[in-house]
């Protein structure tokens, strides 16, 4: 259980993995969200509306990814720090989103070959999945640029190697 | 004591420059971090879709529909380069996540290039059932150095912390570490001019390396005040930090220190920092050096 625990941290790369796998849905949805306002623009036949659904279908099957690797980190913190607020937020949210593209990818399937203009049920998904993931990926983005959740996480001893360098006093280790 | 009113938001001012803008600051987030999952996704997706047109030649249009994908990935990743090159100039110059940084920046354009080449190349045969096998090559490499390069730039924000925390402070952060060494002679309160320390405004700070000692000067309320660098939590650079007060708090997870006593006032820290005393002597600012013998 620790392995799978260390292995969903990142920690055999040096690196968080839910920030690497979040960029995918984060330049998907929105991605396809541009490409359905663009086969209002009659680009390229309708490669807008292909664009599109692969995009979404490429957004949902990183995101699967990046959840157990969201909660992982998310369960790493303190529940009475406000980044542990945040992050329930974000993972709300996310399920929101996840759930809102899953269906907005089910509707295009029928018609997405042929189709030359994104129909407007699936355009109103994009938009409001779009804008909920902004707000999302924003209180995510918090985490780690305003409350430094996994910053400093692996290189801790490096810091503290660098810190006794430069004469500091220590905490325990 | 008008420099000990809470500073003012920098989303409530009325001007904000542009350097600021470009750091995120007025929306409390860095901008480059934000832009770059576009032409990553967008890239990966240009990848899958050529691969797709390998393994599955019946599907129509998939090497056109990975030219658009490619397309709005170079635009995006111009977009991103902009916020990203004014990240880069604000890194202190011998911090440890500079040479990561120009790694980072340089692999970064030789992705744009080698995208750029890669649309040029393609343009004339959208109409293809499968890719040929240059485009594919180029492929290969951008996505290539385009995850090294993303590895790079999570570890400028993950191991070394740059731009966590940058959008609380208001005052320029230092551009280099001052290295200064302590006169030979003498035991106990040794007197070490700092010059530099003329210079600076209101909450604004130095780094200031003394015989190996890191430590950070800051002014406050027209005083002078010398404390360690490194935070005792993370050991987060202290002279980037943001005042409050006489308080100074670390830009990563937040711990706040009394820049006189160098007390705890917030966690996580639990440690107290390491302080110096400053003094005038004929007209000059410098920091007593206890020396043990």
């Amino acid at each position: 259980m620790k392995r799978l625990l260390d292995i969903l941290k990142g920690k055999w790369l040096r690196h968080p993995l839910h920030p690497i796998l979040a960029h995918v849905p984060m330049a998907m949805w929105p991605g396809a969200f541009i490409f359905d306002l663009l086969s209002f623009c009659n680009i390229g036949g309708n490669a807008m509306v292909r664009l599109s659904f692969y995009a979404i279908a490429f957004g949902l099957a990183a995101s699967l990814l990046a959840m157990p690797t969201g909660l992982v980190d998310w369960t790493g913190i303190k529940k009475e720090k406000p980044a542990w607020k945040i992050g329930l937020y974000h993972l709300a949210l996310n399920v929101i989103v996840v759930t809102l593209f899953a269906i907005n990818l089910g509707l295009r399937v029928p018609d997405f070959r042929n189709a030359s203009i994104v129909p407007p049920v699936p355009l109103t998904l994009s938009i409001l999945g779009t804008a909920i993931l902004v707000v999302s990926a924003y209180l995510g983005g918090r985490m780690t640029y305003h409350y430094g959740i996994s910053v400093a996480r692996m290189s801790k001893d490096q810091w503290r190697e660098i810190a006794r360098a430069g004469g500091a006093n220590l905490p325990p280790e | 004591m008008k420099s000990l009113e809470p500073e003012v938001p920098i989303f409530h001012r009325s001007k904000i420059d542009m350097k600021d803008f470009l750091e995120g600051k007025p929306l409390q987030h860095p901008l480059h971090p934000m832009l770059v999952h576009f032409p990553i996704g967008l890239f990966l997706l240009s990848f899958l879709l050529d691969f797709g047109s390998l393994l599955f030649p019946s599907v129509p249009d998939l090497v056109r529909d990975s030219f658009y994908a490619m397309l709005l990935g170079t635009i995006t990743a111009l977009l991103a380069a902009v916020p990203g090159f004014v990240d880069y100039t604000d890194i202190r110059s011998d911090h440890p996540g500079k040479r990561t940084a120009t790694a980072h920046l340089l692999l970064n354009l030789m992705v744009v290039v080698i995208y750029g080449i890669n649309l040029g190349v393609r343009s004339p045969s959208l109409a293809d059932s499968k890719i040929s096998s240059g485009p594919l090559i180029l492929s290969l490499i951008g996505v290539g150095l385009l995850s090294a390069s993303g590895y790079l730039g999570g570890k400028l924000v993950y191991d070394q912390g740059i731009a966590v925390g940058r959008h609380k402070r208001r005052m320029p952060t230092p551009q280099n570490t001052l290295r200064l060494t302590a006169p030979i002679a003498g035991a106990d309160n040794i007197f070490v001019p700092v010059m530099a320390a003329q210079q600076l405004r209101e909450r604004e700070t130095l780094r200031v390396e003394l015989d190996g000692q890191v430590l950070a000067i800051a002014r406050i309320d027209n005083q002078f005040y010398a404390f360690q660098e490194f935070c005792t939590h993370r050991f987060g650079p202290l002279s980037e930090g943001r005042f409050d007060g006489f308080d100074v708090q670390c830009p990563w997870h937040n711990s706040c220190f009394d820049v006189r006593t160098g007390r705890v006032t917030q966690g996580p820290a639990k440690v107290d920092l390491k302080t110096l005393k400053m003094e005038t002597r004929e007209g000059k600012i410098g920091v007593l050096l206890q020396r043990h013998l």
